[in-house]
C-alpha cells in the first residue's frame, strides 16, 4: 500500500531520508531502512574531503525549527565509494546527493557513484550556504549541467532545488527540459539568527539553513506550485513531523517525500509517520499514494479580482 | 520534545582544579527553571564560545539551585578560549542532551567509579548523586602525575571513599586507573560480598581496558563515550558509532557493557569532521 515508483525506482514506502541527515555512515543508513524508509539520500558528496564550517553549525531555534550551516562537509567521493557499496550489498535502496565545483567535477562525482552503484543521484545544486547554490538559481547553468550528467549517467537523476529564488517553477521546468527524473522540493531556506547578549550571529557561518517544523508550509506551496507545470514526479521536502505532514505533500502533487530534521526526535519516528500514512489510505479507502496525488488541486480557488 | 535553545549564561565561579584543568560554575538557574527536570549525571550541554567554536561537555555537577558545572582542560583552541574567560563573561549554552547512567538505590550494590584524567568530571557528578542517595561507592581518580590530579580539597568531604592514583606515583597509589581496579577487585572483601556495578569516563583506551577487566570478572559497566559532534540533536551522524549505528549523542553517552561488546569502534575508531573514520 505504501510503495511508490520514481522514475522506475519502486520505494517500499515514500518516505526517503533527506540529504544531510545522518548521512555519512553505513550502519546508519541500514538503521533508517530498517525503520521503513523507502530510500537514504546520503548527505552531498564532493569531489574531495571537506570538513565544513565550524560549531555551531546546527542548532534548534524553535521546538522542532533548526537552522545549519553545515558547509557541505563531506568524507570525498573517493572515500565514500566504499561505503556505497557496502550499502547496495545490504539491500537498501540508495539515493546519493553530489556537488562539485564545476560541471566537470559534477560529472566527475557522479559518474563515481553511480559506477559504485547507487540506485539514483540527486543532483545538490541548492546548499544555500554554499557556492552550488548559484547553479540552482539560474535557470540556465541548471539546465546546462543536468544535461551534461544525462548524457553520461543511466541512473534516475533527481535535482533538488533551491527555494532562495524568485520563480522557482521557471527553474524546474528547466531541469525537466534537460531530461531530470523528478525534483526535490525544498531545499532549506536562507535564514539567520542573531544572539543579542553576544550581539553577533550565532553560527560560526552567519548565514544558514531552515529547516523542519517552520518551513513546511513554504515546502507545500512550491510543490503546489510546481505540480500544476511540471511533467516530471515531485519529491516534496521540508518539516514532515508528523503523517499529516507527509499527507499534505501527497494532496499538493509530491509522489514522495523526504523526512530529515524530525529524525531528531528518534528513527523510530519513521515507522509511526509510515504507520499513519497506510491508516489514513484505509480509513479513506484510497489503495496507494498516488490516488491521492495531486488531490488538492482539484478545487478552483479564488483569483485575483479585477479592479472595479 | 523540550525546547532547549542556545542561551546565553554567566559565570559565575572559576576554580582551578589542576595543572591546566578548570571548572566553570554556570549561571543556568533561569534556562533550568524552563526544563522539566534537573540534569542527571552522565549528560552534556553544547557550549559555545562566541567567535571561537561549539564543543560539547560533560556536566561535572548541578547545584540545588539549578546552576550547572563543567571541568574543562586546556587542549584545543575552544578550551584555550574558555580558560582565558573571567567572572561574568558569557557562554552559550544547549542542552542538557543524552542519557545518563543507571544507578540503583539498592544497598546491596558497591559502586565502583573510574576516572581518568578530565574523565572524572560526569563521575563526580554521579559520585555526588551516590552519596545524596546514601549509597554505597568507591572512586578511583588516576593521573600521570600529581600535578595533573583534579583539586582534592573540593573533594574533601567524600575523600574517604576515593582511591588516588598517579602512573609515576608521586601521589598515591603508583600505576594507572587499571592497575588500581584490579588492585581493587583482586581484594578478598570484594570476593563475593556484594554486587559490583562500575561506571567510568576518560581516555577511551584506558576505558576499553577497564570494559575487558570487567569482562573477565562479569561485572556490569556503564562507560561515557566521547566523539565529534555538530549538533547534540541525532541530526549530523558525526558521533555514530558501528556496526550498531547508535550515536553518542542520542543514544549515549552513556552505553553499558551488552552494548559495548557489540560496538567495534569502541576503543578504536570515531568520526572526523569529514565524516571519514580514524584511529582513537
Amino acid at each position: 500500500m505504501l510503495e511508490v515508483n520514481i522514475s522506475g525506482l519502486n520505494l517500499k514506502s515514500p518516505l526517503i531520508l533527506a540529504s544531510g541527515i545522518l548521512g555519512v555512515s553505513n550502519s546508519l543508513f541500514k538503521r533508517i531502512f530498517d525503520a521503513g524508509a523507502g530510500a537514504i539520500t546520503t548527505k552531498s558528496i564532493g569531489p574531495n574531503p571537506r570538513k565544513g564550517f565550524r560549531n555551531p553549525s546546527i542548532i534548534e531555534i524553535y521546538p522542532d525549527t533548526f537552522l545549519n550551516s553545515v558547509g557541505l562537509g563531506n568524507p570525498g567521493i573517493d572515500y565514500f565509494i566504499k561505503e556505497i557499496k557496502k550499502t547496495k550489498n545490504q539491500g537498501i535502496t540508495l539515493i546519493v546527493s553530489v556537488f562539485g565545483d564545476s560541471i566537470e567535477t559534477y560529472a566527475d562525482v557522479a559518474l563515481k557513484a553511480a559506477n559504485a552503484g547507487a540506485d539514483a543521484l540527486e543532483l545538490n545544486i541548492s546548499c544555500p550556504h554554499s557556492k552550488v547554490s548559484s547553479i540552482g538559481a539560474d535557470k540556465n547553468l541548471t539546465f546546462k549541467l543536468v544535461k551534461k550528467l544525462k548524457e553520461i549517467i543511466k541512473i534516475p537523476l533527481f535535482i533538488k532545488l533551491n527555494p532562495n529564488v524568485t520563480n522557482i517553477c521557471e527553474i524546474a521546468l528547466e531541469a525537466e527540459r534537460a531530461s531530470a527524473d523528478a525534483v526535490v522540493a525544498i531545499n532549506t531556506v536562507e535564514a539567520m539568527i542573531i544572539d543579542i547578549h553576544a550581539r553577533r550571529p550565532i553560527l560560526s557561518h552567519g548565514s544558514g539553513g531552515l529547516s523542519g517544523r517552520a518551513i513546511h508550509p513554504i515546502a507545500i506551496k512550491k510543490v503546489f506550485d510546481l505540480y500544476k507545470v511540471l511533467k516530471i514526479p515531485i519529491i516534496g521536502c521540508g518539516g514532515i513531523f508528523e503523517w499529516k505532514d507527509a499527507i499534505e505533500f501527497f494532496l499538493a502533487g509530491a509522489s514522495a517525500v523526504q523526512i530529515g530534521s524530525a529524525l531528531s526526535r528518534g528513527i523510530d519516528i519513521i515507522t509511526k509517520i509510515n504507520e499513519g500514512i497506510e491508516n489514513f489510505l484505509k480509513t479513506n479507502k484510497f489503495k496507494s499514494i498516488n490516488e491521492i496525488k495531486g488531490l488538492s488541486h482539484e478545487y478552483e480557488l479564488q483569483e485575483v479580482p479585477e479592479y472595479e | 520534545m523540550n525546547e532547549k535553545p542556545l542561551t546565553m549564561v554567566k559565570i559565575l565561579k572559576i576554580i582551578n582544579e589542576c595543572e591546566q584543568v578548570k571548572s566553570f560554575h554556570l549561571q543556568t538557574k533561569k534556562m533550568q527553571e524552563k526544563l522539566k527536570s534537573l540534569p542527571k549525571p552522565g549528560q552534556f550541554i553544547m557550549v559555545w564560545v562566541p567567535g571561537v567554536d561549539e564543543i560539547p561537555m560533560s556536566l561535572s555537577g548541578c547545584d540545588d539551585k539549578g546552576n550547572w558545572t563543567i571541568m574543562v582542560k586546556n587542549v584545543g583552541e575552544c578550551t584555550k578560549a574558555l580558560h582565558g574567560l573571567k567572572i561574568g563573561d558569557l557562554l552559550g549554552v544547549r542542552g542538557p542532551f543524552g542519557n545518563y547512567f543507571s544507578i540503583s538505590t539498592s544497598r546491596s550494590i558497591l559502586n565502583v567509579l573510574v576516572g581518568g584524567g578530565t574523565g572524572v568530571a560526569p563521575l563526580r557528578f554521579l559520585a555526588r548523586t551516590l552519596k545524596d542517595n546514601e549509597c554505597d561507592f568507591i572512586m578511583i581518580e588516576g593521573a600521570k602525575t600529581k600535578s595533573k590530579i583534579i583539586n582534592i580539597d573540593e573533594f574533601k568531604d567524600l575523600s574517604h571513599s576515593i582511591i588516588y592514583c598517579t602512573e609515576d606515583g608521586s601521589f598515591g597509589f603508583k600505576g594507572t586507573t587499571v592497575d588500581a581496579f584490579r588492585n581493587l577487585l583482586d581484594k578478598e572483601e570484594f570476593s563475593d560480598k556484594k554486587a559490583v556495578r562500575v561506571y567510568t569516563c576518560g581516555p577511551e583506551k584506558m576505558m576499553h581496558e577497564i570494559f575487558i577487566e570487567c569482562k573477565k570478572r562479569n561485572l556490569q559497566l556503564q562507560a561515557s563515550l566521547e566523539r565529534i559532534m555538530r549538533c547534540g540533536l541525532g541530526l549530523c551522524g558525526l558521533c555514530v558509532l558501528d556496526p550498531l549505528g547508535l550515536l553518542v549523542c542520542k543514544d549515549g553517552p552513556i552505553f553499558d557493557s551488552e552494548t559495548l561488546k557489540k560496538l567495534t569502534d569502541f576503543g578504536r575508531f570515531k568520526m572526523d569532521f569529514t565524516g571519514k573514520k580514524v584511529s582513537l
